[in-house]
């Protein structure tokens, strides 16, 4: 799923200037399950402003809402429609599309980013989260053995080691860091698959012109 | 709540720290008058989310006490408070409170003195920078 | 329906002389939703309990708020009186102005009193009631482990008036019990007490026993756990209430400190136990006999308890010389610090080494040689038979199955040894024990001791007529529960399982009778869909919001 920090508060601050009245918006999917844009988040972040403009002298007043998905318009329209006729600014604590989403039902009012949208990954440990998929729209998991040498690589190779890899099977860049290829090639060679090593990938797709992305389903 | 009351907010674990303050009681140990307690079953039940929204209805300090490490009975329930002091720590800085206002302690239950010196080391630091 | 609040003041047979009571009662009286504020001399005798039943069967009220002594010592009395009065007890909001106001103070308190009296008159407007109900649990118990322990464990439980099933995964019960010769200063051997131990279990009919069986799989929650049992080609499913995990220990030599090749006499501690039970059908009378200990692990107590009481036995039996290499030997075990003062007085030799000693073989015999760390020497022995440490381990399957059962292994792999001060034979899963050594540590005494506390633990669960839970105290919300698991991951008991609503999403659900009321899964429930009643959020923020509070 989609993983989002949240951003410095001075900048959140800085974004807020000149403001008086808001409504802070979190979300319940993605950024609620990686502790970053949740209902939780949402009261912590409020009382930070709070306390933080009243030691300045300046009463921020905030409205809280929190939608199922930031993403789904209906979703937003019907949890923030009334809301939003109070306000002047929306801080949202959705991910990058949730912020665009309100931005595009909401347009005169101006929709700031309380997040920053990371990465695509999955929970290692409780309260911590790995980028697994690098969504190049071209997967190779079937000839690597379920490992990912675009996000997992540091240097993004698509067929082999670098050759620069250190003792313990540790990335030559990042020494913290396994060399994915050593990964790639313990988990064929666990399943007797070590033959599609032999496969020559071309370097993968990335220009310009993907983006943005756009599917569209056959029975759309 | 105004910060100028000085009011101290402690979430106290039912198995240790509130036992403690009624120890102290018992023993007529006299503490400052501006702590609140409230009673938690764990020190592990409190959140981010409660000490700071202490600080945004006026309180001046906030402790969190629970058991000694290794010995609460619900295993992680004060590691966790731990963790979450120090974030709320770090959270309040960011809005420029700072000054060791909120706190984790950990007591076990017959510890009355330390009760006692902690919550009167958290009422002069209060005092202390209202002063300044 | 409108909240009505009865409140009760305690002056504690008007000892409390520093609040000013009729102050807080004229101040409380003034609030919204309160029916009422009585000034009670002693709410704990008679005569106060009287006037509050009567005042609470006149008032039509919903709420009952009480300052007085720490809820320590009332809040189980005011309770009960609740309940007797048809007023769901979950309803009652206690503030302590005594142990933590009227006494914790100097000068007046009332001030402060009545912000304790605000706190608690806050949190009872958002009180809920809290049902009990009786649940039906099963009241069977299975017994994983057919040793000594399991069967120890069954029998108990057999005279308890509970029924058990014996999981053992040999074809023949009794575990290590046989490969001890003696215990030295107890007159029944131990083969005497694995044939008596397993004469009462074959005769008892409480006691199903499966033998070549293995638990494959555990679920379920005290009182329902559902356990699949494989027996060759056969696999049963059963449903038990409670679990005894009585799974033993293995013993191994290991390679890299002592090899066992044909030719060299270096012997396990039961070769050693067989040539004890067999002298004449030995070729010749062993000289020299070793021992070595300390070197595969300095921690178990097993080398060292088998160690001494078989140097006795060689000692009465052989009339050997026995000759014992060891590093720090560990007599803090019920009973070794005696046996080995008396293997010293039969004439059993001790030798302590820094170094790990170095083993050879030369002319048919072995050869150990180490400095001793007392003679300041280098020492060497020659030994007919040396016999070797093992170093204690948990058995095959103990990771996978404490996986399969979310319970915590230690860094030696044994389990829940981190807790064994605050459980010392419960796991943090209610309804599941351990005893014997699968704890990972050998004390014969203790574990007869944890055999019945596990067993008595297991009656006070399962056998009274109806176990009766506080419903859903701890409580998710489906709707707004995500599915992220953290609250499954994060229990520290256990308690809470995925569950299929209504076919539909899988949302996470608290068992009622294993919770045990922590509150760390609401704490930390990201999407706040869980509500802990008489600890909800709304609660304690109420309460937080009450103090310094203007009229």
């Amino acid at each position: 799923m989609i993983i989002a920090e949240r951003k410095p508060l001075e900048e959140i601050k800085s974004m807020l200037s000149g403001y008086k009245k808001i409504l802070l918006v979190g979300c319940r999917t993605c950024v609620t399950i990686c502790w970053a844009g949740g209902e939780k988040e949402v009261g912590i972040l409020s009382s930070q402003l709070k306390l933080a403009s009243s030691g300045e002298g300046n009463e921020l007043s905030i409205l809280e809402a929190t939608v199922e998905r930031q993403c789904e318009k209906e979703m937003v329209i019907e949890e923030l429609r009334d809301k939003v006729q109070e306000v002047e600014a929306i801080l949202s604590m959705g991910c990058g599309v949730g912020v665009q989403t309100i931005a595009e039902i909401f347009e005169e009012k101006p929709v700031f980013p309380a997040l920053n949208t990371t990465f695509i990954g999955m929970p290692e440990a409780e309260g911590v989260w790995v980028e697994k998929c690098g969504t190049c729209g071209d997967c190779m998991l079937y000839w690597t053995g379920g490992i990912c040498p675009v996000v997992r690589c540091a240097k993004g190779l698509l067929n082999g080691p670098c050759g620069g890899t250190r003792k313990g099977g540790k990335c030559e860049i990042d020494p913290e860091k396994d060399c994915a290829w050593v990964l790639i090639y313990r988990r064929l060679e666990k399943q007797g698959r070590l033959d599609l090593m032999r496969k020559y990938y071309e370097p993968k797709n990335y220009r310009a012109v993907k983006r943005p992305g756009r599917v569209e389903a056959a029975t759309a | 709540m105004n910060r100028e009351d000085n009011k101290i907010v402690a979430f106290c674990c039912e198995h240790s720290a509130y036992q403690v303050a009624d120890k102290a009681g018992r023993m007529r140990l006299h503490y400052p008058d501006n702590v609140r307690i409230i009673r938690v079953p764990c020190a592990g039940r409190v959140d981010v989310q409660h000490i700071l929204k202490a600080f945004e209805k006026g309180a001046a300090g906030v402790l969190v006490m629970g058991c000694q490490e290794g010995a609460c009975q619900h295993l992680t329930g004060n590691t966790r408070a731990k963790k979450r002091v120090k974030y709320a720590e770090d959270l309040l800085k960011e809005v420029g409170i700072d000054g060791g206002r909120v706190k984790m302690v950990n007591l076990a239950p017959d510890m009355a003195q330390r009760f006692i010196r902690e919550v009167k080391e958290m009422a002069e630091k209060i005092e202390g920078e209202m002063r300044r | 329906m409108q909240v009505r609040i009865g409140i009760f003041l305690c002056d504690c047979g008007e000892s409390l002389k520093n609040i000013d009571f009729s102050r807080i009662r004229g101040d409380l009286q003034r609030l919204e939703d309160i029916a009422f504020v009585d000034i009670s001399h002693n709410l704990c005798l008679e005569e106060g309990v009287k006037a509050m039943t009567s005042r609470i069967l006149a008032e039509n009220i919903n709420r009952v708020v009480i300052g007085a002594c720490s809820p320590e010592l009332c809040e189980h009395s005011f309770s009960r009186l609740l309940k007797g009065l048809r007023l769901n007890p979950s309803l009652l909001s206690l503030a302590n102005i005594r142990e933590q106001c009227s006494w914790a103070h100097e000068g007046d308190v009332t001030g402060k009193a009545l912000e304790l009296m605000r706190m608690a008159v806050n949190k009872a407007r958002f009180l809920q009631p809290v049902e009990k109900k009786d649940i039906p649990v099963n009241k069977e118990v299975l017994v994983v482990g057919g040793g000594f322990s399991g069967m120890r464990s069954a029998l108990e439980l057999s005279r308890l008036g509970l029924r058990t099933t014996l999981v053992e995964r040999e074809s023949v019960s009794g575990g290590k019990l046989g490969e001890f010769e003696s215990f030295h200063g107890i007159e029944t051997t131990p083969e005497e007490m694995l044939s008596s131990t397993r004469k009462a279990v074959k005769e008892n009919a409480d006691i199903k026993v499966l033998t070549s069986a293995e638990v494959t799989r555990v679920e379920g929650q005290v009182g329902d756990f559902t356990a699949s049992i494989g027996r060759g080609e056969e696999k049963v499913s059963q449903s038990f209430g409670a679990i005894i995990f009585a799974t033993g220990y293995m013993t191994k030599i290991l390679p890299q400190d002592f090899q066992l090749k044909p030719d060299v006499n270096i012997i396990s501690q039961r070769k050693l136990v067989e040539m004890l039970q067999a002298p004449g059908k030995l070729e010749r009378r062993p000289g020299t006999i070793g021992f070595v200990l300390d070197v595969s692990d300095e921690n178990s107590r097993l080398p060292i308890l088998s160690t001494l009481n078989n140097a006795l036995a060689v000692k009465e039996r052989l009339g050997s010389e026995v000759y014992v290499f060891c590093k720090s030997l560990k007599v803090d075990s019920e009973g070794v610090e005696k046996l080995y003062r008396e293997a010293r007085e039969r004439g059993v030799v001790f030798l302590k080494f820094e170094e790990k000693p170095r083993i050879s073989k030369e002319d048919g015999r072995v050869k150990v040689e180490a400095r001793d760390v007392l003679l300041g020497e280098e020492v060497t022995l020659l030994c007919d038979s040396l016999v070797a440490e093992e170093k204690v381990l948990p058995p095959e399957g103990t990771e996978a199955l404490s996986s399969l059962l979310n319970i915590g292994t230690d860094s030696a792999g044994f389990y829940q040894d981190e807790n064994v001060h605050l459980y010392p034979v419960a796991s943090e899963r209610k309804g599941i024990f351990f005893v014997g050594g699968c704890k990972g540590d050998l004390d014969f005494t203790r574990t007869l001791a944890d055999i019945s506390s596990a067993t008595m633990s297991i009656y006070k669960l399962l056998s009274p007529e109806k176990v009766i839970v506080e419903v859903e105290k701890v409580k998710v919300e489906p709707e707004k529960c995500r599915a992220c698991l953290t609250c499954v991951r994060v229990c520290p008991h256990g308690a809470i399982q995925m569950v299929r609503v209504d076919t539909e999403k899988e949302v996470a659900k608290i068992y009622d009778l294993a919770c045990d009321g922590c509150g760390i899964c609401a704490a930390i429930c990201p999407a706040k869909a869980i509500r802990f009643e008489g600890y909800a959020d709304e609660q304690i923020l109420a309460e937080v919001e009450a103090i310094g509070e203007s009229l």
